[in-house]
């Protein structure tokens, strides 16, 4: 959905105007454009990195037809999987799922003996309403329109307007939580495989139902065994689990009746149509400029390790705070081995997992795996290292505060991981990560040590409560927290300098682009409400965003010249895709997801193939700024994909991740507004 | 005042209103007589030095309307009367429990120079301050100028905090506070003057919000995480 004017987003910009106004007068008195004065090897000199939440690839362009001249793209409708207006198409069976029968211990590659398809209509589990909110609220999204305003204490803008504004007013669900989501055209009877999430109920404009995307059960629903592989896909990934490992994993069936407290059934299998005014600003950017239709999520599973990796190459552990690993508590500790008596529900679906170690559960049959794959990826796990496979809060509060007992408080310690940041400051390079409603979590994080909460409780739930003390900064809940990579390290968040020079938020990146001091390196996500998350946000309020700041350096067309906006997502958020996969090591890669490369000169409606993940977007800034790998273990030292004409996805020189320069030509400034 | 009251200077000023009794409007309906006034809140370190911008104080029949840069999308008003501490928000008709999102509410409170405590413990109680009920003293040492203002210096305890605090005479306000590490939040150019009673009105069409379901909203995405 197109959003004319910005008034609708600028509440969730959630800083006080004395906030914005003071850094526009700052931002005043420095020196123009310093990045101007560093070099770099192209003719861009600002990167912007803008991330959305949860959608996959052929969720959001599964029918999409490329506008370059002969131009192709890999999705449902060229598969045939679907046809334009999304109902099935000839090949449909492509994206047909399965079920498994209960096997001994945890598995990522599922006997072909011990599996089924779902062939009767209906019988694969239906599209759920699980988390969508069922009506408008006075204080949560969807609001009441005349509340929505006013929610912002929250929103400084002078120019917000209620009565203008209606996408954070709409699309709730109108019905009853955990249920089939009957707005979904032919819920209840749904077909073995995708259905558009398209009809006279639903559209981008609509909350839709949340699932669960974890390390182990991503792995799950990935299906890969060598027992698959073939030429066309050389890693053996069948990605047709997905339902059934999101009914199972948490399905205690050895109890009569049988006991299930998540409901994300088979939402997975929703995609949308672009080809249908469906998420159609996204549709208009990959028009106008470059979409990768072979990026993909660098981390099996959700949003923290997926940030993570985007801000160092690498994945988080838990050490001592002082850069020792250690072992956490037993309770942090993942076994995703099937419960006795169940079909597939893990024992302790926990966070950390010591994947140098093959006795741990869940480790073997993913290193098997890797050591199985003809190019025998290393799986990249230090000796006794617990690393941070699903959503874990850092260790730091966003005031800097850090948690004295991150064990009984649920948070990992001090990281000592090497950032992109830690690179580009011993440069003198410039960045920044601008984080939607961060100075009210700041707020709030100040209150919340005050009342001696940020010493005892998890940090989520310590500014939930200061929230309730502090109704004027409540919507700092909204900031993410484990979406900051920087906000785990204690090189920048253990360092006042460094946090109040680095970690800002969304309004500061628009007065530092209208004030032409952006950074050179800026990493913008927006807060829970505006972020697309299913459920609880929606992919028009994440198009909402990106316009927002499209629309700001729309106004400075000198910036804009010298700058690339690359738009894409943490995760696929659970949603099934289509497209080729290739394990890196342990931790990932995962499905696809979109990249959208938004520059004067990747444009022209083109679809580029190399291979490449959230760590392609620290090659591209490396190899901007002449910097080198962060680390010797960190992905940024994978060599460029070498692609070949007859699997134009597939590199030829596995593992490898592009650097993303080829999305570009640098010889052929093309200026054009972003949007039309 | 300062866009943030300085860490320090707002854990010591919270830590002095640690202890409370219930939030009661009767604690505030004993003010002897209301005087109207306006006045600059201004808030300086231990060297005198003004600390970020002045906010703006209206006083009228034990209401306190509070312009401050920490919250400059409305205005805070209390209602000494009615035990009351909003935020509101008049462009968008809606207004909130203030609770703790500005100091100044449980500070800048019509209070009896006989009994001060019991106001602005009342105060604490309505900002919902933890650890209500504790015991508060109020020793008064001298009475002395605040500029051209007598006004009657109070040694102030709460929860093993401290602080000195100066109550007009005349206007049965407290004009001065002086924090353990020497910061200072005063009342600087006091007018007194009638008030527009507009500047303390709650239109009838205003709408309370409360937070809750935004957080409800928010446990549903990836913002939040359960430990």
């Amino acid at each position: 959905m197109r959003i004319n004017g910005r008034s609708h987003l600028a509440w969730g910009m959630s800083a006080a105007l004395s906030f914005s106004l003071a850094a526009l007068a700052n931002a005043n008195e420095k020196p123009k454009d310093p990045a101007d004065s560093v070099k770099t090897e192209t003719p861009i000199k600002h990167v912007i990195i803008l991330i959305g939440e949860n959608r996959g690839t052929d969720h959001t362009f599964g029918v999409y037809k490329p506008k370059g001249k002969q131009q192709t793209i890999s999705n449902l409708l060229s598969k045939g999987i679907v046809n334009e207006d999304g109902s099935p198409g000839p090949n449909f069976a492509l994206g047909q799922q399965f079920s498994v029968t209960p096997q001994k211990s945890f598995y990522i590659g599922a006997p072909a003996k011990a599996k089924s398809a779902y062939n009767n209509a209906g019988q694969m589990p239906q599209p759920n309403t699980n988390g969508a909110p069922v009506t408008q609220g006075t204080t949560g999204a969807p609001f009441v329109p005349a509340f929505l305003a006013g929610l912002a204490v929250l929103d400084p803008s002078p120019d917000f307007n209620a009565n203008t504004d209606t996408i954070l007013t709409t699309g709730f669900t109108g019905l009853p939580s955990d249920t089939l989501d009957s707005r979904i055209p032919g819920a209840g009877v749904l077909p073995n495989g995708p259905f558009v999430l398209q009809g006279a109920n639903i559209s981008d404009d609509d909350y839709t139902g949340d699932m669960t995307h974890r390390f182990y059960q991503a792995w799950q629903q990935s299906d890969c065994s060598v027992a698959n592989v073939t030429k066309a896909n050389p890693t053996g990934c069948l990605n047709d689990l997905f339902p059934f490992v999101m009914a199972t994993y948490d399905l205690d069936d050895s109890k009569t009746p049988a006991v299930q407290h998540n409901f994300s059934e088979g939402n997975e299998m929703g995609f949308y149509d672009a080809e249908q005014e469906q998420a159609s600003t996204l549709k208009t950017l990959a028009d106008r400029f470059s979409l990768s239709d072979n990026f993909h999520q660098s981390f099996q599973g959700g949003t923290g390790a997926n940030h993570f990796m985007l801000g160092t190459g690498d994945a988080g552990f838990w050490s001592d705070g002082n850069g020792n690993a250690i072992t956490p508590p037993a309770n942090e500790i993942a076994n995703p081995n099937p419960a006795a008596g169940t079909t597939n529900k893990f024992t302790a679906d926990n966070n950390f997992s010591n994947c140098s170690d093959f006795t741990q559960p869940g480790v073997a049959p993913i290193v098997s795996y890797l050591e199985a794959l003809s190019y025998r990826p290393e799986p990249n796990c230090a000796t006794a290292h617990y690393y941070m496979l699903d959503n874990t809060n850092p260790g730091f509060l966003p005031n800097g505060f850090q948690a004295p007992s991150p064990g009984a408080q649920a948070m990992l310690p001090g990281s000592p991981v090497r950032t992109i940041g830690d690179a580009l400051n011993e440069k003198s390079i410039t960045w920044a990560y601008f984080g939607g409603s961060y100075n009210d979590a700041v707020a709030l994080s100040n209150d919340a040590v005050t009342a001696g909460t940020a010493a005892t409780l998890n940090s989520s739930t310590a500014l939930g409560e200061a929230a309730l003390a502090d109704p004027a900064h409540s919507l700092g809940v909204a900031y993410c927290q484990i979406c900051n990579p920087f906000q785990y390290a204690t090189s920048i968040m253990g360092n006042t300098a460094q946090r109040t020079a680095h970690i800002k938020d969304t309004v500061d990146l628009l007065a530092d682009i209208q004030s032409d001091t952006l950074p050179s390196v800026s990493f913008g996500k927006p807060d829970g409400l505006l972020d697309g998350h299913p459920s609880s946000s929606k992919i028009d309020l994440f198009e909402a965003y990106v316009q927002q700041v499209l629309d700001a350096l729309e106004a400075h067309p000198k910036l804009k010249a010298e700058t690339v906006v690359f738009v894409t997502w943490d995760e696929a958020g659970g949603y099934w895709d289509s497209g080729f996969i290739q394990p890196i090591d342990f931790f990932g890669d995962g499905p696809r997801i979109p990249l959208l490369t938004l520059s004067a000169y990747s444009t022209g409606g083109k679809v580029n193939h190399s291979y490449g993940d959230h760590v392609s977007l620290l090659k591209f800034i490396e190899r901007n700024w002449k910097l080198k790998p962060l680390t010797d273990r960190s992905r940024d030292n994978l060599p460029n994909p070498k692609m070949r004409g007859d699997q134009p996805y597939v590199p030829a020189n596995m593992p490898a991740l592009s650097d993303l320069f080829d999305l570009f030509d640098f010889d052929h400034a093309v200026n054009q507004p972003f949007l039309e | 005042m300062p866009a943030t009251l300085p860490t320090s200077l707002r854990r010591r000023t919270i830590a002095l209103c640690l202890t409370f009794g219930l939030a009661s409007a009767d604690a505030f309906a004993h003010a002897a007589h209301a005087i109207e006034f306006s006045a600059d809140i201004v808030s300086r370190d231990s060297a005198g030095l003004a600390i970020g911008s002045a906010a703006k104080l209206y006083v009228s029949n034990h209401k306190v309307r509070i312009e401050t840069p920490e919250a400059s999308a409305g205005f805070l008003l209390t209602d000494a009367d009615a035990g009351t501490a909003y935020f509101v928000r008049p462009a968008q008709q809606v207004f909130m429990d203030a609770k703790q999102s500005s100091l100044l509410t449980q500070i800048f409170v019509p209070v009896d120079a006989k009994d001060p405590c019991r106001r602005w413990q009342a105060a604490a109680g309505i900002a919902g301050v933890t650890n209500a009920g504790g015991e508060w003293r109020c020793e008064r040492i001298n009475d002395e100028f605040v500029g051209d203002r007598r006004a009657a210096l109070f040694h102030v305890a709460s929860a093993g905090s401290a602080s000195q605090r100066w109550i007009d005479s005349d206007l049965e306000f407290p004009i001065k506070l002086l924090a353990a590490d020497g910061t200072t939040i005063a009342l600087e150019h006091i007018q007194i003057e009638a008030q527009p009673p507009s500047l303390f009105e709650l239109s009838p069409g205003f709408r309370k919000l409360d937070p809750r379901a935004l957080i409800e909203r928010i446990k549903h995405s990836d913002a939040w995480v359960d430990p």
